[in-house]
């Protein structure tokens, strides 16, 4: 028998990212514990290097490789971008805070990278089975690595309840892709696009059945309510750089999934999926920001804060149209650069036994340090969506392409929720400025995470009052 | 009744009595040993549908491998019986229900109006089970593959960095700090006066 | 004469089962790792069914990747297990509620 080589261009950032690790994987074996900024190097280097060879290797048109498994466009290249740019963020504000508390070790950033090359295998999947692996290799390597502080009880207490919850959402992907590979007779996800396409208007009460349970878990896995159980504890129990890393770059690969499933997939059936993310955003957005409110934590707020996020997301892509498609994309991306930010704060206060992770500590950090203090009001303010930041212009195309279908009652319902959610970020403003601080002394930090933090502050003030450049983007990725 | 229809009835009823058992016996180990039935029927079943690589493959990895370690683990650690069924008898009721509803409706769903599909006739034997999965593992399938080869180095990376631990406590030989000992290291020679008496 | 829909009757009684234990044992981890195989053999069940009958190799390949994954799996949840039995001795999930809120 013949079988012709694959094309191998189209993968070769993941093939750079999977050679990587497993070098930093044997270099870091010879370090001695004081030379660990080596593989730190590397690893930023290695992010660096599969970005420029995402965009050497980039071409305008769809390619797909593997046997149908595999497909670079330019969806996949944007996400693939920013996800190397934030997974970089991500590994700058976590130095110093493994450095003090003797975390300091390869296996994160070797975990760490594996669940980059997840993220990559997610946004260029092409069909259930590059799917699935895809994310199981993104949730193994994130299970490990919350309970990666191995004396923290709390930390392996979140990693029991993350992975049991995290494979049952798989079981339940799973088996409601079994029932559309036994209804389209293929994996392949265009194949089963197709089918649908045939099929369109009268489709089985099975097919409904499976994309029941694949909405399901794709609800699961993004923390939409009523499956959201895990996000707060998991978010609250993991050491902060986890969280800062869950919180931030999975969540552009999970919009890729949803994108690829039923954008892509099951786009046939918008029509049944619809009224099923319409309920799910409800929920997420009432549930989230309200009992955001209630909590002291801000680990735990930022974690509702999230959940109310996915419902701002499910919005744009329950729209079913470009702009839809768009607007969500843009939001996810808005959404995990304030993520990073607002997690890098929290990294950036505490220090070996402080965490700086209650919403008290946030207490006068004007005068003790203002110009941190104005980076985190710059991101409150985004994720509240206060004009002139981004995280408004990112809540504007949601609802306009939600009022564009002719659904201006959730649109309605979405802004009261914003409202509602502005003020537990507003609080943090009003802690930050109006109270008196306590008199824990603030942690010297490098000038690298300084710089990084100032950037990732003003980006929020930059792209919102330059909003066009990321929407167009975000509009050339989705495609006409 | 055919005699593979009467088979498929056996293996399943003892399927899902074993499948019952482990969510309902009181010990762990019983559990473990319950879902070891359950992977030896479901292999079985397997092989009547001519998927005998995979059949195997269950009964040497899951039933040889996998059931193994969770019962080494089971054993391993000192697990307080009695503690973990609390509240068991009152979720009894709402888990039955549950189950019950879920299973009725699922039930209705692939039931005989939407899946009555023939058995197709038995495949020709020129190529076989596993012949014909590893033609297409290595080469149309090739990229998941690797992905594979990927989830199973994470694995063994994270589960090595979640469970060894070096206690500074414990004591241990090293042989070569043993073998590198010189005479100098052990013994000291003092000059005394001898005392007078 | 096996239908196909006897198989996958078979697969969503597992399934409910496992969905079943998941409630009635949500105390005790290490049972919930086992209801998790569990659901993923009905996964199992349901693909090689589909792909017998219909005569596609495909989904026999994605069994094996599930197998493949169900293991990896298994181990890093053991590990996780084992973890957490250190740090509290317990795997009591109910016992576990530092975090409130």
């Amino acid at each position: 028998m013949s079988f012709p080589i694959p094309d191998l261009v189209p993968a070769i950032p993941e093939m750079f990212v999977l050679a990587m690790a497993c070098t930093i994987l044997v270099v870091d074996l010879f370090l001695k514990d004081d030379r660990r900024d080596v593989t730190y190097g590397l690893t930023q280097f290695t992010l660096f290097g599969a970005l420029v060879l995402t965009w050497i290797v980039h071409v305008p048109e769809a390619r797909v490789t593997f046997s149908g498994s595999f497909i670079a466009d330019p969806l996949s290249d944007t996400l693939k971008s920013f996800i190397y740019v934030i997974a970089a963020g991500v590994f700058l504000y976590s130095r110093p805070y493994l450095k003090e508390r003797g975390l300091f070790k390869g296996e994160y950033y070797v975990l760490g990278l594996f669940a980059v090359l997840g993220m990559l295998v997610m946004v260029s999947a092409y069909s259930f089975v590059t799917l699935y692996l895809g994310l199981e290799l993104l949730s193994l390597c994130l299970y490990a690595l919350v309970a990666f502080d191995r004396d923290s009880g709390r930390a392996s207490e979140a990693a029991m309840k993350y992975f049991i919850l995290g494979a049952l959402a798989s079981g339940m992907l799973l088996y409601g892709m079994s029932f559309l590979y036994g209804l389209s007779g293929s994996l392949e996800i265009p194949v089963v696009a197709e089918y649908l396409i045939a099929n369109a208007g009268q489709f089985s009460v099975p097919l409904t059945f499976a994309l029941v349970f694949v909405v399901v878990g794709l609800a699961f896995k993004l923390g939409a309510v009523p499956f959201h159980m895990w996000v707060p504890d998991v978010y609250h129990g993991a050491p902060t750089p986890v969280t800062l890393l869950i919180g931030s770059a999975p969540k552009i690969a999970g919009f890729a999934i949803i994108m690829r499933l039923l954008a892509d997939g099951l786009g046939a059936m918008h029509a049944d999926w619809q009224g099923m993310l319409v309920l799910l955003a409800v929920l997420s957005l009432a549930v989230g920001n309200l009992i955001a409110i209630a909590q002291t934590n801000i680990k735990r707020m930022l974690a509702y804060s999230t959940i109310s996020h996915v419902g701002f997301l499910l919005l744009g892509i329950l729209a079913g149209t470009q702009e839809g498609y768009a607007a969500a994309l843009f939001y996810t991306v808005t959404y995990a650069i304030m993520a990073m930010g607002g997690f890098g704060m929290i990294i950036l206060l505490s220090r070996q036994g402080f965490e700086a992770e209650n919403l008290d500590d946030f207490k006068g950090l004007n005068e003790r340090n203002p110009w941190l203090a104005f980076m985190m009001l710059l991101l409150m303010f985004s994720m509240a969506g206060v004009p002139p930041t981004v995280g408004f212009y990112a809540k504007l195309m949601v609802l306009q392409a939600v009022v564009q279908i002719g659904m201006t009652w959730l649109a309605v319902y979405a802004v009261i929720f914003s409202i509602v959610g502005a003020f537990y970020y507003l609080r943090v403003v009003k802690l930050m400025y109006f109270d008196k601080p306590a008199d824990e002394p603030l942690p010297v930090r490098g000038l690298d995470v300084t710089v990084v933090m100032s950037v990732n502050g003003l980006l929020m003030v930059v792209l919102g009052i330059f909003p066009g450049i990321l929407m167009s983007i975000a509009a050339l990725a989705v495609g006409p | 009744m055919s005699f593979q229809l009467a088979m498929f009835y056996i293996f399943s009823a003892i399927l899902v009595g074993a499948a019952a058992a482990m969510i309902t016996v009181r010990n762990p180990v019983h559990a473990a040993l319950c879902l070891v039935l359950a992977f030896f029927t479901s292999a079985a079943l397997w092989i009547m549908m001519e998927a005998e690589f995979l059949g195997i493959v269950l009964v040497l990895v899951y039933v040889g491998a996998v059931m193994v370690l969770f019962l080494f683990v089971v054993m391993m650690l000192d697990v307080n019986i009695a503690r973990l069924r609390e509240g068991f008898i009152r979720f009894l009721p709402v888990g039955a229900l549950v189950a019950a509803a879920m299973a009725v409706v699922m039930i209705m769903v692939v039931g005989a109006r939407h899946f009555r599909i023939e058995p197709p006739a038995p495949a020709a034997t020129d190529v076989g089970n596993t012949e014909m999965l590893g033609r297409l593992i290595y080469t149309e399938y090739v990229y998941p593959f690797e992905l594979a080869a990927v989830i199973l180095l994470v694995a063994i990376v994270a589960a090595i960095t979640l469970t060894l631990r070096r206690r500074p406590g414990t004591r241990h030989i090293d042989p070569a700090e043993q073998v590198k000992v010189k005479r100098e290291d052990r013994i000291r020679i003092v000059k005394m006066e001898a005392e007078k008496k | 004469m096996i239908t196909l829909s006897h198989y996958l009757v078979l697969g969503a009684i597992l399934f409910s089962l496992s969905v079943a234990g998941v409630f009635l044992n949500r105390k005790n981890a290490i049972v919930l790792l086992m209801c998790v195989e569990l659901m993923l053999l009905a996964v199992n069940m349901n693909f090689i069914a589909f792909s017998h009958y219909s005569g596609d190799p495909a989904g026999q390949v994605f069994v094996f990747f599930i197998l493949t994954v169900a293991a990896a799996e298994a181990a890093i949840g053991l590990a996780i297990l084992v973890l957490l039995f250190r740090n509290r001795r317990t795997i009591n999930v109910q016992d576990l509620d530092e975090m409130k809120g």
